[in-house]
């Protein structure tokens, strides 16, 4: 085993990892908005506001990641005329299959409030944004924080399917180190060993905030 | 009034009037629509059929403010329904600040003079997690009467208290009804009933089976029903 491969173009993927978090960073933010959005939809008592959210978060939720990816590759530049380019289509993709997946989340949140204390907010007056804002969301937010810690490692993960349209990120540059020198165990243990890492700092953080919660809810 | 939860009626022409400074106790079986009744009193539960006129405004009316009756009328959950993430002040004070726009300072100020009267005026800063049942229920209760409601609602304020702190709710609501407030009370506390009620209703499968107004409706109920019932709760 040569281990001097790594060392020798730590440059060239350390290139890649901010390649990665950059899209990573990019599919959080904008999932997490539009996802909270779609997430209200779904709470919404207006058909016309329900039924398009849950169509959305339905249909996304049930394809895969890279076929998602592929079809904003293809498509988009299609619909618009010209060409997007690989991390342009790449965010776009993962904003969009990601917000279904934050909606859930965020429904998730708001509905593990008990309604009890929705019906004694009412009960003294306040109106729906008031209870939402100080009784509702101050809690849901709170209890959300797990599971939108894992989808941020899940989205770390699949950062590396943006592989499939040329995007040089982390695993792709990983894999041209390894067609130029040929030491695919060391390269793709040293990978492994990345994603490992940054996975785990996520999971422990994620863990710890578990039990926070625990501790405050009593 | 009556009301449908899609084909089952669970209120059934519903009459009553309850005058000002009156203490109601609604009593019955699990199911008879008491609690339902209570929130079809303020609104939280809308009905398909009658009226309800609370001080003159009535509750079903497009035309009125939901949320300024409801700051008239205030309401004691079985569950006490506290806010976890509040301490027992924050709980009291959010509606005067939120729904009233009072200042901080006068809406802690009146919070704490409540807490005072429920007795308990050194848990202000402590969260709902900190409290006891018979506690958290009493801070409830501020948390209402702290809108200064021209009516109090209680649906079932003890029954999920454990035995020995049931008297101290109890007492805080018999103070309130000797003070002259309006209330409503569906309780199973027959003792509660008998000292402060000035009406006892009971209700079974939505309807008003019996009322009484004083000691004669335990001892001798007119309704075989309502004598079924009092036979199983009263010792």
């Amino acid at each position: 085993m040569d281990w001097a491969v790594i060392p020798r173009n730590l440059n060239f993927l350390l290139g890649g990892l901010v390649l990665t978090f950059e899209l990573a960073a990019f599919s959080l933010a904008g999932g997490f908005l539009l996802g909270m959005l779609m997430g209200f939809g779904r709470l919404s008592s207006r058909k016309w506001i329900y039924y398009p959210a849950t169509l959305y978060v339905n249909f996304f939720r049930s394809l895969p990641l890279i076929l998602v990816i592929f079809w904003f590759y293809f498509m988009v530049p299609f619909i618009i005329g010209r060409p997007l380019g690989d991390f342009l289509s790449a965010i776009v993709a993962f904003i969009a299959f990601e917000a279904a997946y934050f909606a859930e989340i965020f429904r998730a949140g708001i509905q593990s409030i008990p309604q009890g204390q929705v019906m004694a907010g009412y009960s003294t007056g306040l109106g729906y944004y008031a209870t939402m804002r100080n009784i509702v969301l101050p809690q849901a937010l709170r209890n959300m924080v797990p599971p939108i810690v894992t989808q941020c490692v899940i989205i770390f993960q699949d950062t590396s399917l943006a592989y499939v349209i040329g995007l040089k990120e982390f695993l792709r540059r990983t894999s041209l180190v390894d067609a130029r020198e040929l030491r695919s165990m060391e390269l793709y243990l040293f990978a492994g060993f990345v994603y490992l890492v940054f996975c785990s700092i996520g999971t422990i953080a994620s863990r710890r905030l578990e039990k926070r919660q625990v501790q405050i809810r009593r | 009034m009556s009301k449908w939860y899609g084909d089952f009626q669970v209120l059934k022409d519903i009459t009553e009037e309850i005058k000002q400074g009156q203490t109601v106790v609604v009593c019955g079986p699990s199911g008879s629509g008491k609690s339902t009744l209570l929130r079809c009193i303020n609104g939280l539960e809308p009905f398909q059929e009658g009226e309800v006129i609370v001080d003159g405004v009535s509750v079903s009316d497009r035309a009125t403010n939901l949320y300024k009756l409801r700051t008239e009328i205030g309401m004691v959950f079985q569950r006490f329904e506290l806010y976890p993430h509040m301490t027992a002040l924050q709980n009291i004070t959010l509606a005067p600040m939120k729904a009233r726009k009072k200042p901080k300072k006068e809406a802690e100020a009146k919070a704490m003079e409540l807490l005072q009267r429920v007795g308990i005026p050194e848990k202000a800063h402590e969260y709902p997690a900190n409290l006891s049942g018979g506690q958290q229920q009493r801070v409830a209760i501020a948390r209402s009467l702290v809108m200064e409601p021209k009516i109090m609602m209680f649906d079932e304020p003890t029954s999920a208290l454990d035995p020995e702190m049931i008297k101290e709710v109890l007492d805080v609501m018999i103070d309130l009804s000797k003070g002259g407030m309006t209330m409503i009370v569906v309780t199973h506390e027959m003792g509660f009933a008998r000292e402060v009620s000035d009406e006892i209703i009971f209700m079974d499968e939505g309807i008003i089976v019996e009322r009484g107004t004083d000691i004669s409706f335990f001892q001798n109920p007119k309704n075989p029903r309502t004598r079924e019932f009092l036979d199983k709760i009263l010792i």
